[in-house]
């Protein structure tokens, strides 16, 4: 979590010590605020940020006994959600952050052990955004939707298997049909279909197949 | 849409309108509405239901199309945690229920009996049917118990009377929300209890300032109106500046010193 504490300035990174230890005294929505706010910049900050957000969660529910914080948190990225296509035109960079960060307070925030029902739609919402044709074009919005899919797909796919299925239609299509994708881009989705057919994982030789190095 | 269901959505949750015809939780023990017309037998067969039939779009004069009604992800959130918490406590509670002996009494308890008190009888006889399991009830019924919960009244109480020491009849006791009872019983248990509560309040000229405000009418509503938007309560916990209240509708003298609860009504 060094790489998370580090992105923050003091003032935020003292926040974050104090909910960690009296969450009462935490302005909630300054500190998600701040929190959302530097995940908009930083990629690769946002993939663990979901982790450090949960730390709060948790203290904030042992110390407190409530949950501003997940609150606040929630409703600010659904602000960011709402305004996606906007963020989207204003930023690709923006935009693969948001549902960066979407997707990984999924995976870490649960609701006595259960995911988080009401994050499910707006994810797949994205990820069907990013499984359009034009998107396909962009690597960086291909390699966000393969992440995704990689972290939290399976839980998705148990949340809402129909919608899972439409997805990958997509994908197929997307694979066989778009005629300018980038090689790299038709990897990484043959890999996706291929893993979500293992059962959200690789066999063996496919894992050696796309993961290892050329041996010669 | 026929007659009947679009009275049914106009008068969802607000159940002091249109008293008449027969929305208000008081309306489905009564044969006849107020205009006279015979009520229909299941026109009225549960609230919670109606509530939930919402319907999920409304296309406004000013909108461009059908609006969603959006719920804020923050609401949702602890609205599932309301519910598995609930349900936690149901396996939880049925497991007991079940290693519960129970022992042969010679008084006959009859069938009909709805225990505001909680006697030793009831409390051995509920079978597994008997237990309430609807999730939109039991999670009303946590929020109210919630509220009461949420007070330096209960605070006080709890660490003052430790659970070995308490005596039936004497010291407040929680409602049970999985007991069958009425709707009206409920809340009136509900309403006792918190009453009881009362003899815990911190004595007053206490440090905060203290207003009295007459908020019989809110403590209603916040035990009718089931769909509303869930108040911030958790911020009240974390609230120590306290107002008072005067329960004029539940006590002859009003009290100095009740905590505000609904830090904000939203």
């Amino acid at each position: 979590m060094d790489s998370a504490w580090t992105a923050f300035d003091s003032e935020t990174q003292t926040m974050l010590q104090t909910a960690m230890n009296d969450p009462k005294r935490v302005d909630m929505d300054k500190l998600s605020n701040a929190i959302v706010e530097q995940s908009l910049k930083d990629l690769a900050f946002c993939k663990d940020a979901g982790r450090l957000c949960y730390t709060v969660v948790q203290a904030e529910a042992r110390k407190a006994a409530s949950s501003v914080f997940r609150r606040k948190l929630l409703n600010r990225l659904q602000q960011e959600f709402t305004a996606r296509v906007e963020i989207r035109n204003r930023s690709v960079e923006e935009w693969v952050c948001v549902v960066t960060f979407i997707c990984s307070v999924f995976d870490y925030i649960k609701v006595n052990d259960a995911p988080v029902v009401a994050l499910v739609d707006p994810i797949y919402d994205c990820l069907f955004r990013l499984a359009q044709p034009d998107a396909l074009m962009n690597e960086e919005e291909v390699d966000c939707l393969v992440l995704q899919l990689h972290r939290v797909g399976e839980q998705l796919e148990q949340a809402n298997s129909q919608r899972m299925n439409q997805l990958f239609y997509l994908l197929r299509d997307g694979f066989l049909l778009q005629q300018d994708l980038g090689s790299m881009t038709r990897l990484l989705l043959l890999e996706i279909l291929e893993f979500r057919a293992s059962g959200w994982t690789l066999t063996e030789t496919a894992h050696k197949y796309y993961y290892s190095e050329v041996a010669d | 849409m026929s007659e009947q269901q679009r009275y049914s959505y106009e008068n969802d949750c607000k159940p002091d309108e249109n008293r008449n015809k027969g929305s208000s939780r008081w309306s489905q023990c009564r044969k006849r509405g107020a205009d006279g017309s015979l009520r229909k037998a299941e026109e009225d067969p549960g609230r919670e239901q109606r509530c939930s039939r919402r319907p999920e779009s409304f296309t406004t004069p000013e909108s461009e199309g059908p609006v969603s009604r959006v719920k804020s992800w923050g609401d949702e959130v602890e609205a599932e945690e309301m519910r598995s918490d609930v349900r936690r406590d149901m396996h939880r509670y049925r497991r007991r229920i079940l290693a519960v002996d129970v022992p042969q009494r010679d008084r006959k308890i009859s069938s009909g009996s709805s225990d505001s008190r909680d006697s030793r009888d009831s409390k051995d006889s509920p079978g597994k049917g008997d237990i309430e399991t609807d999730e939109t009830v039991l999670v009303r019924r946590q929020k109210q118990i919630n509220y009461g919960k949420n007070t330096l009244a209960y605070d006080r109480y709890i660490k003052e009377v430790p659970k070995p020491m308490r005596e039936q009849g004497v010291h407040p006791k929680t409602p049970n929300k999985f007991k069958k009872y009425s709707r009206r019983s409920w809340d009136q248990q509900i309403k006792l209890w918190r009453v009881k509560l009362h003899a815990w309040d911190p004595p007053a000229g206490d440090l905060q300032q203290i207003e009295e405000i007459d908020l019989g009418e809110i403590m209603d509503f916040e035990l009718d109106v089931e769909c509303s938007a869930d108040p911030d309560s958790q911020c009240a916990s974390a609230n120590t500046a306290s107002l008072s209240l005067t329960e004029d509708s539940f006590t002859g003298t009003p009290k100095k010193m009740m905590k505000m609860e609904d830090a904000e009504m939203s």
